[in-house]
């Protein structure tokens, strides 16, 4: 019985790794669109508007389009809790997810969330999202530097949940407009909260339930 | 050294090659230009008889009904005729049709009021318009020169003159279908007979729609901003940017926005190419537009944003 258990959960693993490298994979292929750097290129095609008016947008922009990238591998890559036979690679690569998130993407994704499509039904998700996400990685840093490792866990899964938003959010994308075919910020207003807010719940339902 | 001359002989033969080619539309050139040099001996008559004439075009051919069956009825089409100038022995203008103008020459007959024009010739649709005018109405038909190239070479026509003007504020409305027949999805549907139980698949197929975004944003009349566009749909879009052309006459060769315009009282094909009669706004509006329909073509169902 606990055999069949253990090869269910190592199956869930395994699968939960490809998934992540099928999106990971998808969301490298969004973030080339944007090399060579361009002020017109791809989602920017839509926000000249910002791109004219404030001349700090694509400064922001581009800080959270490169280093989102980086994070989101470094991000799976400690996560998975394996040294791989590399001395302190768990630790070295979290250091860089933290590092990466606190100075850079999480505040630029701030300030583009107050500049968002979609009115201030996404402005509020985003600008939310991001207080978050740099919030629970820095308890995350906090943790683990006074050595409480399993709260540590625990504020990490909650980091990274937010982090896989930027997967989940397309996600959903793609089904909503698959089923209903509404108009283009519709559906943003919509997927601006389901990215994450489902996620954290999961994590704090797998919390509640001693999983983590 | 050698592959200069030889770049230089083959170009020469290319020249040469075109030149024979153009051997018509020369001729056609030299018309216009004895026109002109006519316009000042040949005294212009029946300058009243100038103008647009539009209306249908019918001919036989192939109809697809809704159930995808084949059968062989009127299929209408939509032409202009431009008078441009009468002289005692010769009659210029220009047909126009899906987007096809073609010029012609002919004769009027002033008795029995009729013109005889005919297209250069060096278009597998070009051909002979034999037309009859009554007070503000032209009729008759027109036919082929190459019959074996085109479907229907015989064709009839029912025109009335009808004064083009631009007007910004001509738009679609209300009363007209905002439905894109001409672009259908085909996509499979999965249908249970309750009784069986048996669970079947077909193809249906979808027609897009557009939104009543169409009646209120003018993109001849406003400054478009990003934010009047974000939450619209391609087909929206396309109709914004294509009612601009539509108001400067512009004839559509693809069918979706024949079928929008044509159902309007004041769309009036008159050219092929309209874009230097564009107002600066309206250029920098269909820039804006050309960016949106990209974008809601590139991303609107795909995985990002």
């Amino acid at each position: 019985m606990l055999l069949i258990k253990r090869n269910i959960s190592t199956l869930i693993k395994i699968l939960l790794i490809i998934g992540f490298g099928y999106f990971f994979w998808l969301m490298l292929k969004i973030t080339l669109e944007y090399i060579p750097l361009r002020a017109d290129v791809s989602f920017l095609m839509i926000k000249q508007t910002e791109v004219g008016q404030r001349s700090e947008y694509l400064y922001f922009f581009y800080t959270h389009v490169y280093t989102s990238i980086f994070v989101l591998l470094s991000g799976f890559l400690a996560i998975l809790r394996k040294d791989f036979g590399l001395k302190n690679f768990h630790k070295n690569a979290g250091k860089i997810y933290i590092f990466l998130i606190l100075l850079f993407a999480a505040p630029s994704g701030i300030y583009m969330g107050i500049f968002a499509n979609g009115g201030i039904v996404s402005k509020i998700s985003f600008v939310i999202l991001g207080f978050l996400w740099w919030f629970s990685t820095f308890k995350a840093y906090q943790l683990a530097r006074q050595k409480k490792f399993k709260e540590h866990k625990q504020w990490m899964w909650r980091s990274f949940a937010l982090t896989i938003s930027a997967i989940t959010l397309r996600m959903w994308k793609v089904i909503i407009v698959y089923l209903f075919h509404p108009n283009p910020m519709d559906v943003y207003q919509i997927i601006v909260w389901l990215g994450w807010v489902p996620n954290i719940l999961l994590i704090e339902y797998l919390i509640a339930k001693k999983h983590i | 050294m050698k592959i200069l001359k030889l770049t230089l002989i083959s170009l020469f033969t290319i020249a040469l090659v075109a030149c024979k080619k153009d051997g018509k539309t020369t001729d056609n050139s030299k018309d216009s230009l004895t026109a002109k040099k006519d316009s000042v001996v040949v005294p212009e008559v029946y300058k009243e008889y100038y103008g647009v004439y539009t209306g249908d075009f019918a001919g036989k051919g192939m109809i697809t009904s809704e159930d995808g069956e084949q059968y062989e009825g009127e299929v209408y089409k939509k032409i202009s005729l431009k008078i441009n100038r009468i002289t005692k022995d010769s009659v210029y203008g220009q047909s126009i049709v899906e987007g096809n103008q073609r010029p012609f020459r002919g004769i009027f007959n002033e008795s029995s009021k009729s013109f005889v024009l005919d297209e250069p010739g060096n278009d597998k649709y070009d051909g002979r318009f034999e037309v009859k005018l009554n007070s503000d109405s032209l009729t008759g038909k027109w036919n082929a020169f190459n019959k074996s190239a085109v479907k229907a070479p015989v064709k009839s026509l029912k025109l009335v003159k009808k004064e083009f003007v631009y007007n910004p504020n001509f738009m679609l409305n209300k009363d007209n279908d905002l439905i894109d027949w001409e672009n259908p999805k085909n996509f499979v549907e999965k249908y249970t007979d309750e009784e069986t139980g048996k669970t079947e698949s077909y193809t249906a197929s979808k027609n897009r729609i557009a939104s009543d975004a169409v009646f209120k944003v003018n993109a001849s009349t406003q400054k478009l901003s990003e934010k009047d566009l974000k939450n619209l749909r391609k087909l929206d879009m396309e109709i914004i940017k294509n009612s601009v052309f539509a108001r400067h006459g512009y004839s559509f060769k693809k069918a979706t926005y024949r079928n929008f315009f044509e159902q309007t009282d004041w769309y009036i094909p008159v050219s092929n190419n309209v874009d230097k009669d564009l107002s600066p706004m309206e250029k920098e509006n269909v820039a804006l537009l050309n960016r949106f329909i990209k974008y809601a073509e590139d991303k609107y169902d795909s995985f990002g944003r």
